[in-house]
């Protein structure tokens, strides 16, 4: 396997990091702040084909492939990881319906998922242990012609703003959340409804709500993919979710990274610039070798993706090499510029509360653990 | 319509390139290449009179077998087709050899109404190549561009000067020398990175272009790049009285020739 970027690759990386400075760095910090969505700035990425990157041709997609969407979304991340996050929940529910749609699904959704006319999102979580179990998990009910959904879908990303949401719901609420069967649900649907956007520590201007289902009637149509196949279904789209999202934590570090770097060359202590220190080389060396060797690994899994391979194992590794070094990054980087790098008009906390959104979110410690000791000792 | 050439150098990033504080030797072993900030800008003036009028834009470069590595990216940014001379003697040329084997390869192409390039490369920024190739190619040059508009075959051009702006029109075929502020190059968008691959490029072999070893040979010749770094003189008045720390950095300001 080559880890070497295509010509191509390396320029869409690039092309999305100039985006990134243009657009982005100007109000990162002010979007942190705010958390108010940025509607103008997503209208950009559409411009820019950042909405569309790997989606095939014929529905306006860029057919760039998915490692340069992981060059890209790093490159956003360096900048902003809460609109790179806006990007990844968007470009992931493209890819559910791409992947599992129906001739009619894709030519419904997927020309206006690539020109930003609709964001997509996933709505996978409840506030039970798992989707299905609990008082107001998601259910739906066969009728004759179709389904009724009633229930809550818990911290769904892009919640409000989306226009088709790829949804999760058990079919047996008996089945303690095995009859799982996923459904796209359209935003203007009558009964559904969008909670409070929730505060976050971090990636913020990513709008997180619940949604609510009250009777919700959907056709028999609106089923994505197999009855009942949901369970899988999800687990493949979160272990593709989760290269994105390790796309974002390594941006993130990078961005890290660079700040502490520069302002160790100016920062002078004992007469001489703090970048001098061993102490401080140290903390700046481990954070180098820890972003390089994430990145590494996820353009390993990355390709092992777009080729059609297996790939679930390299991403499980990926996600947990970051569990444990996403935020090390950020606690040396922090450290590095002490007490200024603690104040908020400094970028690292901004970053610390965001690396946190992309490490601790999608990503508890002992599931990519399973999966790999599973393959392994198979 | 207008036929356009826009020529770019393809350089060094400078911002990869390491000085060696012992002896401030340049490492660029890990710099990554870069089409020319300011042909940049020539680039999207260009495509931007295309857009506006129809017409056509090539590219060319002259530069080291490394100017291959340009062909996608600068087709990403507008232009139809791009023509390259990929020879080692670039790596040593100066502003006159530069400036010869271009116009010895636009005169081969023929047919441009307006040749373009930016103010100067953003390695060397001799800002010979608008003037030279002109001269050689026997063109009006209009040079140290802020704005431009072409109708039909007159270009209507305002050129920045040190203290004035001067208004000038010029029949094509010319060259025009355009300033950075002319334009803020965009971004090209994933598709148009993704399209250039199905755009033509065309190699230009050094050989064909008629030049003698003499025409090839630079007359300046670079002898050494050394990195500047400012030192510190790392002054510090420590007298208790303000008044007194003030008046020694002053009179030492004033001994620095700071009046």
């Amino acid at each position: 396997m080559s880890y070497a970027l295509t010509e191509e690759q390396l320029l869409i990386g690039q092309s999305a990091r100039d985006f990134a400075k243009e657009c982005l760095d100007p109000i990162a910090a002010e979007l942190d702040h705010s958390a108010v969505y940025p509607a103008e700035m997503v209208k950009k990425l559409a411009k820019y084909d950042l909405l569309s990157l790997f989606l095939a041709g014929e529905y306006g997609g860029a057919e760039a492939g998915f490692v340069a969407f992981v060059e890209a979304l790093e490159a956003l991340a360096r900048s902003s990881a809460a609109v790179a996050n806006i990007v990844l929940n968007h470009s992931i529910a493209a890819w559910a319906i791409e992947h599992w749609g129906s001739p009619e699904q894709k030519q419904k959704y997927l020309g206006d998922l690539a020109t930003g006319e609709k964001l997509g999102a996933l709505a996978f979580y409840e506030n039970g242990p798992l989707p299905g179990v609990g008082s107001d998990a998601l259910v739906a009910k066969k009728q004759e012609e179709g389904w009724v959904l009633n229930g809550v879908k818990a911290y769904v990303r892009n919640a409000g703003v989306a226009g088709v949401y790829v949804v999760l719901a058990t079919t047996d609420p008996e089945s303690q959340g095995k009859a799982l069967t996923a459904f796209l649900v359209d935003a203007a649907a009558t009964g559904l409804k969008v909670g409070e956007a929730k505060e976050t520590m971090g990636l913020r201007g990513c709008p997180v709500a619940e949604l609510s289902f009250e009777n919700v009637i959907l056709a028999e149509s609106a089923v994505l993919g197999s009855l009942d196949a949901g369970t899988k279904l999800a687990a493949e789209t979160l272990a593709v979710y989760s290269l994105g999202e390790a796309a974002l934590t390594v941006g993130i570090g990078q961005a890290a990274l660079e700040h502490a770097a520069a302002y160790s060359k100016t920062r002078v202590q004992f007469g001489r610039p703090i970048s001098a220190l061993h102490a401080i080389q140290t903390m700046l060396a481990e954070t180098a070798t820890d972003t390089h060797v994430a990145r590494i690994a996820l353009r390993d899994a990355a390709q092992l993706f777009e080729e059609g391979k297996p790939f679930a194992v390299e991403a499980a590794m990926v996600k947990q090499f970051l569990a444990r070094f996403g935020s090390k990054m950020l606690l040396d980087t922090c450290q590095v510029e002490g007490g200024f790098g603690y104040s908020e008009f400094m970028p690292l906390p901004r970053l610390f509360r965001d690396i946190a959104g992309t490490t601790l979110l999608e990503a508890p410690a002992e599931f990519p653990d399973k999966t790999i000791a599973a393959a392994l000792l198979a | 319509m207008p036929n356009l050439l826009v020529c770019y150098k393809w350089t060094l990033d400078e911002q990869d390139i390491k000085i060696n504080p012992a002896d401030l030797s340049l490492d660029s072993s890990r710099a990554k290449g870069k089409i020319s900030d300011f042909d940049r800008m020539a680039l999207e003036e260009a495509a931007q009179i295309v857009e506006k009028q129809g017409g056509a834009v090539d590219a060319l470069s002259y530069g080291t077998p490394a100017v291959k590595q340009s062909l996608k990216d600068v087709l990403s940014r507008g232009p139809n087709k791009v023509y390259y001379i990929a020879d080692a003697s670039a790596e040593i040329a100066d502003g006159a050899v530069t400036a010869k084997v271009l116009a010895a390869a636009a005169r081969k192409l023929g047919g441009y109404d307006l040749i373009l390039v930016g103010e100067g490369s953003s390695d060397a920024f001799n800002q010979q190549t608008g003037p030279r190739l002109a001269a050689l190619l026997g063109l009006p040059c209009v040079s140290f561009v802020a704005k431009m508009t072409l109708e039909g075959n007159t270009l209507t051009a305002t050129r920045k000067l040190a203290d004035c702006t001067e208004q000038v029109t010029v029949t094509t075929p010319a060259v025009v020398q355009v300033l950075s502020e002319i334009n803020k190059p965009r971004i090209p968008s994933m598709k148009q990175v993704l399209g250039a691959s199905k755009k033509p490029s065309g190699e230009i072999k050094l050989a064909d272009l008629g030049l003698s070893p003499q025409e090839l040979a630079p007359k300046a010749v670079r002898k050494s790049v050394k990195g500047f770094v400012m030192s510190r003189k790392n002054v510090i008045y420590k007298e208790s009285n303000a008044e007194a720390n003030v008046q020694k950095l002053v009179a030492s300001l004033a001994a620095e020739g700071l009046r």
